[in-house]
């Protein structure tokens, strides 16, 4: 399919379907892609969007984690941060860019404090819902083995919020990319998203190497899905979507 | 042989009367005038439970019983100190229950629910030992001899939703045991496993209550299973529920599924008992 | 039955069913104070900041007031919601119409779906300059970009939550000799209804940052540009008042997204809780 997609790419190139100053050939960006991949410069991109993500989501979500479990105890507390954490959501993550660029500059610190920001409200509430939606029938278990403090955190909490928290983690991973993206070719802060701009300001000589980028942020945003697809597989194993999962497979 | 003497022991069956004699020497729970109201104060104000008293001896299986929605359920969670009553108290090993006692555990009827998926069967075991401080090897060991109680192998790998429904009720009723329990409280336990399996589990926690040398008390709608497991049955009214009465069951220890059931005495009993249920 | 619940139930039918509604809105105002406080704490802490990037929330207010009030500032952000109106109409509408195309072209949609999934996981900005480059700085640009980008949620979701439907339901319309139109409107669909709502939910997010960005990225006009050029002249206040104007725009769409939600998935909703109290 994907080769189908290629070959009429090129098909459409060659007869002008598609114009060849914005449209390269098919044949051409396998080139560059080929070329750029066997240089330096284009790993040290990916290398710095993916740490700028991964430190992003990693701080986002191990916040959101301890925020929402803190919150999720106390009937209070939830009900007295819940609005704020439900409005400060639903502003988009996009409006304190401008802000965050002032302040923070084209840094990596900029772009891993987007991501994070980016991810933390949603996640959290993710979180806090996962907490309270701990089975009544595990509860009543947990109380009858005793379970108090860290041990009742880690070995009933935890499980029992971890479905919510993973489907909260896959949707970070593909907002956190996005975010990324967005914080270098905005905000001037270093990785693919800026390498995508300056091959398009570079003028048509450069559009093949364009191509390569966008393929290349796309082939990222595969391996982190793939990643989290993994992580969650194998974190989450003992849940029943994943179990039916296993039964369909087999 | 130890159970059957101790049912001769004790004093023939009382008149049916609200208010059985608590004798607190040796009770390892008593009941005093239970009362538990829901939603107090509101439209939906519903009493499940009104003045109940009775009191379970040491080394004694008492079954609970009552018509469906008689607050069964209810009862056993005041008993296990996860509900506070509206009114009265529950005194287990002499002291008033505010929380869920260390000596004390339950198995709920649900073990879909009540086992946690996350964990291998020999992880679930291992969560009351960990509360309860034991060293790694010393774990290890309780963890094969509870097993082995209940009749499971080599299974402490695998997950719980891995094994059939009795196989799962066995491996919760090993975790509830492996603390070494003075009280064992079941709520409806063989519910929701098939007739077979039901008369093999309940052959085993007759057997493995003597092992563990632990005090039963268990919650059914099924009169035949209250018949063949009890010392004594205490009976519950309809909603709210009342105490109707507590019957002693007099029949020989050890039982067996074919003879006791098939006995004369068991068929009396169970008219007498269903009778108490069904007016 | 005791008197006491008797009594119970009467005092509750003396007052009005709109009584009763501001009873429950006053026994959940209180939540607001927590959010009320922050905005006090920020008032005060930033009341004598000298910092250029915090200014006074005083300040803020005033020029907000100056420029959104009586100023002709909002008249900027028609441009942008326009784009946002029409582009996101067209995601969701062609998001729904597609999915349900290839959920009745199984063959097609098993051979077209790594490709989708691939669109999918490419984030979106990284074709904006891309776009860009091909259709220049207009309107059309601006709505293609919204829908290149938030199309793809509602897609793969209506595609799903219509695979996703009980065999025994289709069972069930075959056994009332429904046809397949009358299967599709009645039955299919309503089951896939709670997931495609997920799906247009994420699509108004990302219509709304797409909204933002290309205006960021190649524009003269629109919410974006008026924050991207406050910031360019460093007139930081002013670019607070875009960004608390942005973020309220955001609000507003979700809250009527949630609205409508509401009224669309009722019968989900309650279905739910009834098996949560069960």
């Amino acid at each position: 399919m994907l080769a189908g997609a290629v070959v009429l790419w090129e098909l459409a190139s060659l007869t002008g379907l598609l114009s060849r100053t914005s449209f390269p050939s098919a044949w051409e960006i396998g080139i560059k892609f080929v070329e750029l991949i066997q240089s330096s410069y284009l790993w040290i991109a990916v290398g710095q969007t993916f740490a700028g993500w991964a430190m992003g989501v990693g701080a986002g979500a191990v916040l959101a984690i301890a925020v929402g479990t803190l919150l999720g105890r106390s009937r209070f507390a939830y009900a007295s941060v819940i609005p704020v954490v439900e409005f400060l959501k639903t502003v988009p993550t996009i409006a304190i860019l401008p802000l965050v660029i002032v302040v923070l500059g084209p840094t990596m610190q900029m772009k891993v404090f987007l991501v994070a920001w980016g991810i933390f409200w949603a996640l959290t509430i993710q979180v806090i819902y996962g907490v309270r939606a701990v089975d009544p029938v595990v509860r009543d278990n947990a109380r009858i083995l005793q379970l108090s403090g860290w041990r009742l955190f880690t070995t009933v909490t935890l499980p029992s919020a971890a479905p919510y928290v993973a489907t909260g983690m896959r949707v970070a991973a593909a907002v956190g990319l996005i975010l990324a993206v967005i914080a270098e070719m905005i905000g001037g802060s270093a990785g693919l998203g800026l390498n995508i701009l300056v091959s398009v300001n570079a003028g048509p000589t450069e559009l093949p190497s364009m191509y390569v980028y966008i393929l290349m942020t796309g082939l990222v945003g595969i391996a982190v899905t793939a990643l989290f697809t993994v992580i969650e597989r194998r974190m989450l194993h003992w849940h029943e979507s994943q179990r039916n999962l296993r039964e369909v497979g087999a | 042989m130890v159970q059957a003497q101790r049912v001769g022991d004790r004093p023939v069956a009382t008149e049916a009367n609200n208010r059985e004699d608590t004798g607190e020497q040796g009770a390892v729970l008593s009941v005093r005038d239970l009362r538990q109201v829901y939603n107090v104060g509101k439209a939906s104000e519903f009493e499940a439970i009104h003045d109940i008293s009775f009191s379970v001896q040491k080394g004694e299986f008492v079954c609970i019983v009552g018509p469906s929605g008689a607050g069964k359920t209810t009862l056993l969670r005041c008993l296990s100190g996860l509900l506070r009553p509206t009114a009265g108290e529950v005194l287990f090993e002499g002291r008033r229950l505010d929380k869920v006692p260390d000596r004390l555990s339950v198995v709920f009827q649900d073990y879909s629910r009540s086992l946690f998926p996350w964990l291998t069967v020999a992880g679930n075991i291992a969560v009351p030992l960990k509360v309860a401080g034991l060293k790694d090897a010393e774990r290890k060991a309780r963890i094969n001899e509870v097993l082995r109680a209940v009749g499971l192998g080599d299974v402490g790998r695998q997950y719980p939703w891995q094994l059939s429904g009795g196989m799962q009720q066995r491996v919760a009723i090993a975790r509830s045991l492996a603390h070494q329990p003075d009280l064992l409280l079941m709520d409806e336990p063989f519910a929701s496993v098939d007739a077979q399996t039901r008369f093999d589990l309940e052959d085993l926690i007759l057997r493995v209550r003597v092992e563990y040398d632990v005090t039963v008390v268990l919650v059914t709608h099924d009169i035949d299973e209250a018949l063949y497991l009890s010392d004594r049955i205490v009976v519950l009214s309809s909603s709210p529920s009342r105490l109707r009465t507590v019957l002693d069951i007099p029949l020989e220890r050890p039982r067996n599924q074919l003879t006791t059931r098939s006995s004369e005495q068991f068929g009396k009993l169970r008219t007498e008992l269903l009778k108490l249920v069904t007016e | 039955m005791t008197t006491e619940k008797v009594f119970a139930k009467d005092k509750r039918q003396r007052s009005s069913p709109s009584r009763l509604a501001f009873v429950r809105f006053a026994k959940s105002a209180w939540r607001a104070w927590f959010f009320l406080a922050l905005i006090v704490v920020w008032w005060f802490v930033s009341l004598n900041s000298t910092s250029t990037f915090f200014p006074p929330l005083s300040k803020i207010m005033s020029t907000f007031y100056d420029l959104w009030i009586v100023g002709n500032a909002p008249s900027t952000v028609l441009s942008s919601l326009i784009h946002f109106a029409i582009g996101y109409t067209i995601s969701g509408v062609g998001g729904i119409v597609i999915g349900v195309l290839l959920w009745r072209l199984p063959r097609t949609s098993t051979a077209v779906s790594p490709l989708l999934y691939f669109i999918y996981v490419l984030p979106a900005v990284a074709i904006l300059p891309a776009v860009a480059a091909i259709m220049g700085y207009g309107s059309e640009m601006k709505v293609t970009i919204i829908v290149l980008a938030a199309i793809w949620p509602t897609l793969l979701n209506t595609l799903d939550g219509m695979r996703s439907i009980d065999p025994v339901r289709m069972d069930t319309a075959k056994v009332l000799h429904m046809s397949g139109f009358r299967t599709v409107r009645s039955v299919v669909f309503p089951n896939a209804l709670p997931q495609i709502m997920a799906g247009l939910r994420n699509s108004l997010q990302v219509a709304i940052i797409m909204m933002v960005v290309s205006e960021l990225i190649a524009s003269t006009s629109g919410i974006g540009f008026f924050i991207l050029d406050a910031q360019q002249r460093f007139a930081i206040t002013e670019m607070w008042t875009g960004v608390i104007v942005l973020g309220l725009i955001g609000s507003v769409l979700t809250l009527i997204f949630v609205a409508i939600e509401r009224v669309v998935l009722r019968w989900y909703i309650q279905s739910r809780a009834v098996e949560k109290n069960s």
